[in-house]
């Protein structure tokens, strides 16, 4: 059975998760890390870097590192999210070909889709590199907010990335299958998701036969421990001003130092009351003296400083119930999610919120990742019996005459679904109607999303009013929007089938595909290489190191001199192996090196 | 980011050290000492050419060499340092005419009323060379000696490359390019100086998939001497990134990174596995 990984992309850090033998497990990456950064680096030389090495020039290297991609994923150029990001990101974004957003890394121009691609790879080849074998079929996970165009967007990237992805499902309810694995629950939880970059909260119910429904779900997608990180950062900042008159986020350096720093100190603080801060040689001053910052930070301060975050996300949940006519008494189970609920002070407003304890079950930083491994094990393997009951993220309806949003098929209601509507002509003798097709939650329709269009013709010459129209809207199980209108009188009736799309063509994702698929061949090459290299020149080194012994015990035979010049032979054949970075080349010479190396090493010992 | 600040005047072991990889270049074919006494006579305007060859017989600067070797077995400490300190006050160069270039120069950072030091109750007769040397301390109030001025920065560039002195000739061709930005001889040298610098600093590394170990104790880091730049690339060092990986993040020119890990291992602030 072929294997499926489950990823959770995140805004910040991405993670990726496998069902073993039944059991679902995290994949660590190369580093030991469990997580990702979801961030991507163009250095000056032209090279990719992905995730850690990526976060750690993030400062250094802004104008040339993305993150937060998800912020702009399958959005379109004129979103009010994309010009928040235009203003705020340190990497330059511009306008695509098809209205769609693209980002520029050293004079390249990049899709949305594209860098997410770039750290879905980095997911893939971490699988593959613990699995020892080549992965191809994935489930992703999505905010549960997200609408058709940013999953389509999604399931672009993970093309890209050489994914066939078989399910895209929400971090919620992937969240809750981690939480219910195993367990025969039937409840309604509330999933608290604070992340390094978003805040959410959805509220599911489990039901019986493993079946899970989201029933609300919102947040804030510009709210995540990064702010927290930045108020430790400030507190740092204007410290050291108050001591020495320096500034130091006039420096990159400086600053990141302090961002790692920052981020260190905050993890820290969820498990000890106080830590220090120790950056030697952070800055020199006018006098060109070095100057150290090193200061004791402790958990109080901490949680002062983040105060007014922390109470973002109670009334966003707050919220959240209140939309969902739920009372805080209807939650049975509150499951934390996200690195940020470590805080000891967020799992404390939690609970003083919800008026329970919050679960503790699940890891916060894995559990959405193991979901989708979960969903993704299910979704092959016949004997497992799972339903995901996934809803729409958004309502959809038509636009009305005034501008207004006539809803079909409201917010969080579970696909697959239909349902339809009678609408009347607005004009006298009106003979045609357009049929505008949206997605959102406003009453005014230009601020909800347009999906497509349609006219239906041949209308009846009759008052306004006396046309009757039914107009009818369906979501299948793969999430394909269809919306008919029919004219009840005469039957005419015209339909479009909306399409998400990512905002690229399928040229440019097949080209891109192309282009993900030559820079792995690249990065095997170059591993393969560094790897037979540093072979090659681990058995030279050893072989150097006895040639003087060897000489000295062999060299007044004429078979010893000839067997030292092969040696030497050998040994410059290799290096001129390496030199030319020919990795067959030096592959075959590794033997002839090994051997040379055991020969002299049974000499060495012979004469010992 | 703030200008990089200037190198410390006064060096400890750790500066001199840097000092010494700043400047890369083979020793001079000959001696240095003769040369200085040589250019602090009263009849040679000094002048930044340095002979590239050993001067033939006959020539000042061996006469000069010959009486000092003659000299060396009367030759003590005190006369040596006399001698030093002449050396290097008469090796200033005049001032500069208002429209020459000017370029601090970090490396010659002694007072120019630094005396000649005599351990006190102690006669000494001069010789020939020491009364040279006293004379020429006596007159001594040349020019400032911070600054050193060029009148063609494009031979001095020139100059300084064909000596081996890269990381000087790159310092003129970066001065120059400041001046007059599309000086194509100058990018060209500049551009190949940073390439054997890289190379040269690269060398003296190893191998750029090794990793580094920070081996300084985390408690005694902040007594070390080193600026900020040090500092960053020290936080980089994490004990699995290698070489060429922290090359690659820091945000630094890949000269000024090498050049500060070299340093850095030299120092024995950071070692290899």
């Amino acid at each position: 059975m072929e294997k499926v990984i489950g990823i959770d992309l995140g805004t910040t850090n991405s993670c990726v998760a496998i069902v073993e033998n039944g059991v679902p497990t995290v994949i660590p990456n190369r580093g030991g890390y469990k997580t990702t950064p979801s961030m991507v680096a163009v250095t000056e030389a032209g090279k990719r870097l992905v995730g850690h090495i990526a976060k750690r020039q993030a400062i250094t290297n802004a104008e040339n590192t993305v993150y937060a991609a998800k912020r702009l994923i399958g959005r379109k150029w004129n979103s009010p999210q994309v010009k928040n990001a235009v203003a705020t990101s340190s990497y330059r974004i511009v306008q695509g070909p098809h209205a769609d957003v693209r980002i520029v890394l050293r004079e390249k121009e990049y899709g949305v889709p594209e860098i997410s691609a770039m750290v879905l790879q980095e997911m893939k080849l971490i699988a593959e590199d613990y699995l020892g074998e080549g992965v191809t079929k994935a489930v992703i996970t999505v905010p549960a907010y997200f609408n058709d165009n940013q999953r389509q967007a999604t399931k672009d990237a993970g093309e890209i990335a050489g994914l066939d992805v078989i399910r895209i499902i929400n971090e919620p309810t992937s969240a809750a299958l981690s939480y219910g694995f195993g367990k025969n629950v039937e409840k309604t939880i509330a999933v608290y998701d604070f992340g390094g970059g978003t805040f959410d909260i959805s509220i599911l119910e489990i039901g019986s036969s493993a079946v899970f429904k989201v029933i609300a779900t919102a947040g804030d997608t510009f709210l995540g421990g990064e702010d927290v990180d930045a108020r430790v950062i400030d507190w740092l900042v204007q410290g050291f001003k108050e001591e020495h008159g320096i500034d130091l986020r006039q420096d990159r350096m400086a600053l990141q130092r302090l961002k790692d720093a920052a981020e260190k100190a905050k993890c820290e603080l969820s498990s000890v009351r106080e830590t220090e801060v120790n950056l030697p040689f952070i800055i020199s001053s006018g006098r060109n003296e070095a100057l150290h910052l090193q200061r004791t930070i402790d958990r109080k301060t901490l949680e002062e400083l983040s105060a007014d975050l922390i109470e973002r996300t109670v009334d966003i949940c707050k919220q959240t119930l209140a939309d969902a006519h739920l009372e805080k008494e209807d939650i049975e189970e509150v499951v934390l999610v996200g690195g940020m609920t470590r805080m000891p002070k967020i799992q404390q407003a939690v609970a003083d919120f919800f008026e329970r304890e919050p679960c503790k079950g699940v890891h916060p930083d894995e559990s959405v990742a193991l979901g989708a491994a979960i969903q993704g094990s299910a979704l092959t393997d016949d004997k497992q019996e799972m339903v995901l009951l996934d809803v729409t993220p958004h309502a959809l309806g038509i636009m009305t005459q005034g501008g207004y949003f006539e809803e079909l098929i409201p917010q969080n209601t579970t696909v697959p679904t239909h349902r339809t509507k009678i609408f009347t002509t607005s004009r006298e003798n009106q003979t045609a109607v357009k049929i505008v097709v949206m997605q959102g939650e406003s009453e005014r329709a230009e601020e909800n999303e347009l999906l497509g269009e349609f006219i239906l013709t041949g209308l009846r010459r009759a008052p306004k009013g006396t046309v009757e129209i039914e107009v009818t809207f369906e979501i299948n199980a793969d999430g394909i929007v269809s919306v008919h209108a029919k004219d009840l009188e005469t039957g005419k009736e015209q339909s479009i089938e909306v399409t998400a799309s990512s905002g690229l063509t399928r040229d440019e994702i097949k080209d891109m595909l192309e282009g993900a698929k030559d820079y792995m061949v690249e990065r095997r090459s170059t591993e393969e290489f560094e790897s037979a290299k540093q072979e090659a020149e681990r058995i030279v080194g050893e072989i150097e190191r006895l040639f003087p012994q060897v000489e000295q015990i062999v060299a007044a035979s004429d078979f010893g001199r000839d067997a030292i010049e092969k040696a030497r032979a050998i040994v410059t054949k290799a290096r001129a192996a390496i030199a030319k970075r020919d990795v067959t080349a030096v592959k075959a010479e590794i033997e002839g090196l090994s051997r040379t190396h055991r020969m002299f090493k049974g000499v060495v010992a012979k004469t010992h | 980011m703030p200008d990089d600040p200037p190198k410390k005047p006064s060096a400890g072991p750790a500066e001199s050290g840097a000092d010494e990889n700043d400047r890369p270049t083979v020793n001079p074919p000959f001696d240095v000492e003769a040369f200085a006494r040589l250019a602090s006579g009263p009849q040679r305007r000094f002048s930044t050419e340095a002979p590239t060859q050993p001067p033939p017989p006959g020539h000042p600067a061996v006469e000069l060499q010959q009486v000092r070797e003659q000299q060396i077995t009367v030759t003590n400490e005190v006369e040596l340092e006399a001698a030093r300190v002449a050396s290097t006050l008469r090796s200033q160069p005049p001032p500069a005419p208002p429209s020459a270039l000017s370029m601090a120069d970090a490396r010659a950072p002694s007072s120019p009323t630094v005396p000649a030091v005599v351990p006190p109750g102690r006669s000494i007769t001069p010789t020939s060379i020491e009364a040279a040397v006293l004379g020429a301390i006596g007159s001594s109030a040349g020019p400032e000696i911070t600054e050193r001025t060029i009148d063609d920065p494009l031979a001095e560039m020139r100059e300084r490359f064909s000596l081996g002195d890269y990381t000087g000739a790159l310092e003129m061709s970066e001065l120059i390019l400041a001046e007059e930005p599309g000086n194509l001889e100058a990018a060209e040298c500049g551009e190949n100086c940073r390439s054997v610098l890289e190379q040269m600093y690269a060398a003296r590394l190893g191998p750029l998939e090794r990793v580094p170990l920070v081996v300084v104790p985390r408690t005694q880091m902040r007594w070390l001497s080193m600026d900020h730049r040090a500092g960053f690339i020290l936080s980089l060092i994490d004990g699995s990134s290698s070489v060429e990986l922290i090359l690659d993040v820091c945000g630094m020119p890949k000269l000024d990174a090498l050049r500060i890990l070299q340093e850095l291992v030299q120092q024995k602030i950071v070692a290899f596995r």
